[in-house]
């Protein structure tokens, strides 16, 4: 360091008028151990700042004195240690403007380096948190994907499994498949039965049969001895589905099947004119 | 009532740490009207400063003991306990955060009016001191030492830069040296 220059900074002058931070001054300080010369510059600077004080010298009130020395009698604290030992250790402090302005540089480092880290994990908290929002969408998506998934799998399972029952049935050599066919002229309607003469199932598909109107069911029938006998409500699933249901009677003998459309619930016989499709066994 | 003995640095100290009425006569009597023209310096109320002085005699009173005097003359130490303590009763009461709403040349001008007002009323000796000063040196002096302002904050506040604040620092004290020494 190059004392004459340092001195000639005004860094000495602004040490004693008390202008320097704390930091600042710390240095001064060090550079005083260093260089006793400093010290003779500050005695100087202090000389003259200690004879400009005094041409401020005012007058105290008369009483003063006695006030002071009354209040130092209820106040202080004799031979023992203050807290206030700051106040002798540093005789040319500097008052921040705000007190908690003027921090150390490691505490001012230390408080950023808090702020940084803080204001960090904040930021990694929140993506971390949406990303986990996102990812609990996404999971719920999937999940959903796979309900889904597993339901069309359980109605193909199903679906495969009427299947593979048509096809068992309609290669089962003792079924027999009667074609029920239009009685309405210009209404191509077809229905089919699949029987089984031997064990007496039957199984009933309606390919091609207009939807019961409201209040209205179709009603199948086997003509036995011919006798219409019923065989139970055909449910409208059935007609829409195309597919194949078996019926809730096995049936022994007979001579035809017979499909109506009946009022809901059914008729004790097929209305006659309302006789829909007929096949011969 | 002036006291005919006249101690040195080292005896007003060992004086001092005897806590007698006597040691407190004699500080009074020699010190406190420095001490409270300082203060009213940095405070122009009568009654506050009268109150930061009563503060700075117990401050002197109950930390003599931690005072060192191979670190620096007492004069200087109980000077600075009186400017601290008045700064810090300036701070206290808002009248420089209420200053500092204004803009840096309205303090300036303040200061300068201040100025102006103790050069008026003040005695013919410091009339002659003050004027001697220019009035960049008396801003700095007055900012600094009886303000509490931080090298940075006189920079700011009359915008010259901070190298430029120092030096006026160095040749307004080189100015009150060389007017002492006349």
């Amino acid at each position: 360091m190059n004392v004459k220059e340092y001195i000639e900074s005004g860094v000495l002058e602004a040490y004693v008028l008390g202008a320097l931070t704390e930091s600042e001054r710390a240095e001064v300080d060090a550079n005083l151990l260093q260089y006793p010369e400093l010290a003779d510059e500050i005695a100087v600077i202090e000389m003259t700042m200690q004879r400009f004080t005094e041409n401020f010298a005012k007058e105290t009130p008369a009483g003063l004195q006695d006030k002071i020395w009354d209040t130092l009698q209820k106040e202080s604290i004799p031979n023992s240690f203050s807290q206030e030992t700051d106040e002798s250790k540093s005789i040319h402090k500097t008052i921040p403007l705000e007190r908690t302005r003027e921090l150390s540089p490691e505490i001012r480092w230390q408080r950023a380096a808090i702020w940084i880290a803080l204001v960090a994990s904040l930021l990694v908290n929140f993506m971390l948190w949406s990303q986990r929002n996102k990812m609990q969408d996404s999971e719920l998506a999937m999940q959903q994907h796979i309900d889904t998934m597993q339901q069309q799998e359980q109605q193909l399972a199903k679906l495969m499994d009427n299947h593979s029952k048509e096809i068992d049935i309609m290669a089962d050599t003792s079924v027999h498949t009667i074609i029920m066919k239009s009685m309405k002229p210009g209404h191509p309607m077809v229905a089919t039965v699949y029987w089984s003469s031997d064990k007496g199932a039957t199984y009933v598909a309606a390919q091609k049969l207009p939807m019961p109107p409201k209040g209205m069911q179709y009603q199948m029938w086997v003509i036995q001895k011919g006798q219409p006998v019923s065989m139970g409500m055909l449910p409208n699933k059935l007609i829409a589905s195309a597919s194949m249901a078996r019926l809730p009677m096995d049936v022994k003998e007979g001579q035809a099947f017979a499909i109506s459309l009946e009022k809901e619930g059914g008729s004790k016989l097929p209305t006659p004119e309302n006789i829909y499709v007929l096949g011969k066994i | 009532m002036p006291s005919v003995t006249i101690y040195s640095e080292e005896e007003l100290v060992m004086l001092l740490r005897q806590q007698s009425r006597d040691a407190f006569n004699y500080l009074y009597q020699h010190y406190a009207a420095v001490l409270y023209g300082i203060i009213n310096r940095v405070i122009y109320d009568e009654q506050t400063s009268q109150d930061v002085l009563q503060e700075v005699f117990i401050k002197i009173w109950n930390n003599i003991n931690q005072f060192d005097p191979a670190k620096g003359r007492i004069y200087t130490w109980m000077i600075n306990i009186a400017r601290n303590a008045a700064i810090d009763k300036l701070r206290s009461k808002g009248e420089i955060m209420k200053s500092k709403i204004h803009t840096g040349e309205e303090i300036v001008n303040t200061v300068g009016n201040d100025m102006k007002t103790e050069q008026a009323t003040d005695a013919i000796g410091l009339r002659k001191l003050v004027s001697d000063l220019k009035p960049e040196y008396q801003t700095i002096i007055e900012l600094a030492y009886f303000k509490g302002f931080t090298l940075d904050e006189i920079s700011k506040t009359l915008q010259i830069p901070l190298g430029t604040v120092k030096t006026r620092m160095r040749h307004a004290i080189k100015t009150l040296k060389e007017t002492f020494s006349k």
